[in-house]
């Protein structure tokens, strides 16, 4: 079991203000949540990470390698993630269509690693690289062959890249599962300041890879009695809690074969929703007695908290419940909030609307929804607000 | 437990080592998954009894297994060894991880032609170009066996396969030059006829510290020898014109194409042709390792103010 020099103090900056990059500050926060091993493949906008991890990660004694392409450094990510280091690897759009099938081999294995995709400008590989799209949630929602359920954060500075990167890697060891962190180009290399918490916050709040105490159960099952999905902790190579065959079809708890497909594609996802409620976080702004509710996430919410403010001013009865968890998606949270909503505004910086379509699936359609699409560029608040105005009437 | 194939035979049988075999040992299942005449069954044997002769700690030795028929060998494989299957091809990038995250593992790969040089290529280069301690098997058969006989990399010229139904034409790979340019520290060419230099080849690799390349050839009687005459290129060599559908045939033609490496210096590329060198091609046991070079920039790294 691989003990990557956790007392080093090298891997936790000293307490106070910093001004720092966003893909920077991802990086930060994943040293700060224990990572033991990077691989990467260089591609804007997501670049700086691994050029950072690079010098820092071997300060703490921990391996940043630059494989030869997107597939082995995920499947690097994976060998790491087995022999019990936490692992990542941060890619763009292109790198991560190579990588979807490891992806989907490690959910029916349950290998922990977190992908931070700094997405830009798709289809294809060429073009405005260092522009924002918010086009690889329909990839990540499906990453892959075969049926699963991720986890997707969406940050929208860098203090929250920061904050939600530790998470990402708890969600990661909690649920066994995929975590993405949905960063884009302009936020990865946005320059803003972020406060870094004392050392001993920090360690307050990372879960490490242990092993358990029962040696028995290496996979998630539905346990019959209670009916609930029990995630044992990952298993680790070179130990004796490894088990005897890995095989990438419906496993029981053992990994030995002889389940019934349709029960273990349900435990893969309903592991994740039955859970939603301690996995999914959201954020409410100004969302009592609203007529209009905005739900977004990531960079665009920023605009939107202005574009409110400023409606409120007029007397126009709106409010944001912003998505922190994009997947996967909280029906329940967005059935009660736009209960009594007269219409919902989605603004995404995408034209399909991944989350748009998700609302329009839980509201069954009985509440107008608008969608603000923006591609390559952000929201404006004035383009919010004349939306605003405009359903106001 | 079901995927293994028929319970054949329920006794313990009189082979020494094969009772040391995951099936037979955990499950009491002594057969094997290979079509008859397959050079896996020696190749699995042969793993097993170097890890029981050897008492080698399991741990410390993850073997990766890629996608072929190969994959199979799980069964035939020591039951202590921790065996992880990777994707097609992409073993050596999950040694890699494996390695720098625990630097004292020492990963075993198992991979095929079309594994290793077909789809994992660039793996292949890259972990040989690093020097990375691993000891890569290639299991050679010439032909995509798993898929049903489709051409592989390292099809031999004049060869019919399903996708090559008139015959093969294009140039094959030679896995042991491409490791020889890659950099790979030791590299080792043998076939299943010769199962002792094989057992020797294996153990030497455990013990070096660097990447140890050994290409196995290995015959598929099914798919390769039933479609193929005892004799391929006849263009350029005599007919014999029997099909190699049996494995004594198949064997003693893998003996006859294959020509050591202190005969071949003598030999001119023509007379090469269609043929296997087989022997020790490089060992250089003094080359810097890659993990061993890392942990020297690493303390540099923590020892930087």
């Amino acid at each position: 079991m691989n003990k990557t020099n956790i007392k080093n103090n090298k891997r936790y900056l000293p307490e106070g203000k910093y001004v720092m990059m966003g893909n920077v500050a991802m990086a930060e926060g994943a040293l700060a949540a224990g990572l033991g091993f990077f691989g990467g493949y260089p591609i804007t906008p997501s670049t700086e990470v691994i050029e950072h991890l690079s010098k820092r990660l071997l300060e703490v004694g921990g391996s940043c390698m630059q494989m030869e392409d997107e597939l082995a450094s995920i499947n690097s990510v994976i060998g790491a993630s087995l022999v019990g280091a936490k692992a990542m690897t941060a890619t763009s759009g292109p790198g991560l269509s190579l990588m979807v099938e490891t992806i989907s081999m490690a959910a029916n294995l349950e290998i922990p690693f977190v992908l931070c995709d700094v997405q830009r400008i798709g289809p294809g590989s060429h073009g405005p690289v260092t522009a924002p799209h918010h086009n690889d949630l329909g990839l990540i929602r499906f990453a892959g062959h075969g049926e699963f359920q991720v986890i997707a954060l969406a940050p929208m500075n860098c203090q929250e890249l920061f904050d939600l990167t530790i998470e990402a890697f708890n969600l990661a060891e909690t649920y066994r599962c995929p975590v993405f962190i949905l960063s884009d180009a302009y936020l990865g290399h946005l320059h803003e300041p972020i406060y870094i918490p004392p050392k001993e916050e920090i360690i307050t709040r990372v879960i490490n890879r242990e092993l358990p105490q029962d040696y028995t159960k290496k996979f998630s099952y539905k346990d019959d009695s209670t009916g609930e999905y029990i995630i044992p902790k990952p298993p680790i190579i070179g130990t004796d809690y490894f088990p005897l065959m890995t095989l990438h079809l419906p496993h029981n708890y053992e990994g030995l074969p002889g389940v019934n497909a349709l029960q273990f594609m349900e435990m893969l996802i309903e592991k994740i929703k039955t859970n939603i409620d301690k996995i999914s976080i959201t954020d409410e702004y100004k969302l009592d007695d609203v007529d209009i509710v905005i739900i977004a996430y990531g960079l665009p919410v920023r605009a939107c908290y202005h574009a409110v403010d400023i409606a409120r001013k007029e007397g126009i009865k709106v409010g944001i419940f912003r998505l922190v968890t994009v997947w996967p998606f909280p029906d329940e949270k967005v059935k009660k909030v736009v209960k009594n909503a007269r219409a919902i505004i989605v603004p995404e910086l995408n034209y399909t609307g991944f989350i748009a379509e998700q609302v329009e699936r839980v509201t069954k359609l009985e509440t107008p929804i608008v969608k603000i699409p923006k591609v390559g560029e952000l929201h404006h608040p004035d383009d919010i607000l004349k939306v605003i105005r405009e359903v106001s009437k | 437990m079901s995927g293994m194939g028929p319970m054949y035979p329920k006794e313990k049988p009189d082979h020494p080592y094969v009772q040391y075999s995951t099936g037979g040992y955990l499950f009491g299942n002594y057969n094997s998954l290979f079509c008859a005449g397959c050079g896996y069954g020696i190749i699995g044997h042969i793993f097993t009894r170097v890890f029981e002769d050897e008492k080698i700690e399991p741990k410390l030795f993850p073997l990766i297994i890629g996608i072929g028929c190969y994959t199979q060998l799980v069964t035939l494989v020591h039951h202590t060894s921790q065996k992880f299957f990777a994707l097609h091809g992409r073993a050596p990038a999950v040694a890699t991880g494996m390695k720098m995250a625990n630097p004292k593992l020492k990963p075993i790969i198992f991979s095929g032609d079309g594994d290793c040089f077909g789809i994992g290529g660039n793996h292949f280069i890259h972990i040989c170009r690093r020097n990375l301690d691993c000891v890569i098997f290639i299991f050679n058969n010439s032909i995509y066996g798993m898929t049903g006989g489709q051409a592989a990399p390292t099809t031999l010229y004049g060869a019919e396969s399903t996708t090559t139904p008139y015959k093969m034409f294009e140039n094959r790979i030679d896995g042991v030059k491409l490791a020889l340019a890659a950099g790979a520290t030791y590299i080792a060419r043998t076939t299943v006829a010769h199962p002792r230099t094989l057992m020797k080849y294996f153990r030497k690799a455990l013990k070096h510290k660097g990447t140890s390349v050994i290409e196995v050839i290995t015959p598929c009687v099914t798919y390769f020898g039933s479609k193929n005459l005892d004799r391929l290129g006849v263009e350029y060599l005599d007919i014999i014109g029997e099909k190699m559908d049996n494995t004594g045939r198949m064997l003693d033609w893998i003996k006859r194409i294959s020509v050591r490496i202190n005969q071949a210096k003598f030999m001119t590329e023509e007379e090469l042709f269609n043929n296997y060198i087989i022997g020790e091609f490089r060992y250089e046991p003094d080359k810097p390792e890659y993990s061993e070079e890392y942990a020297k920039i690493q303390k540099i790294a923590m020892e930087e103010k």
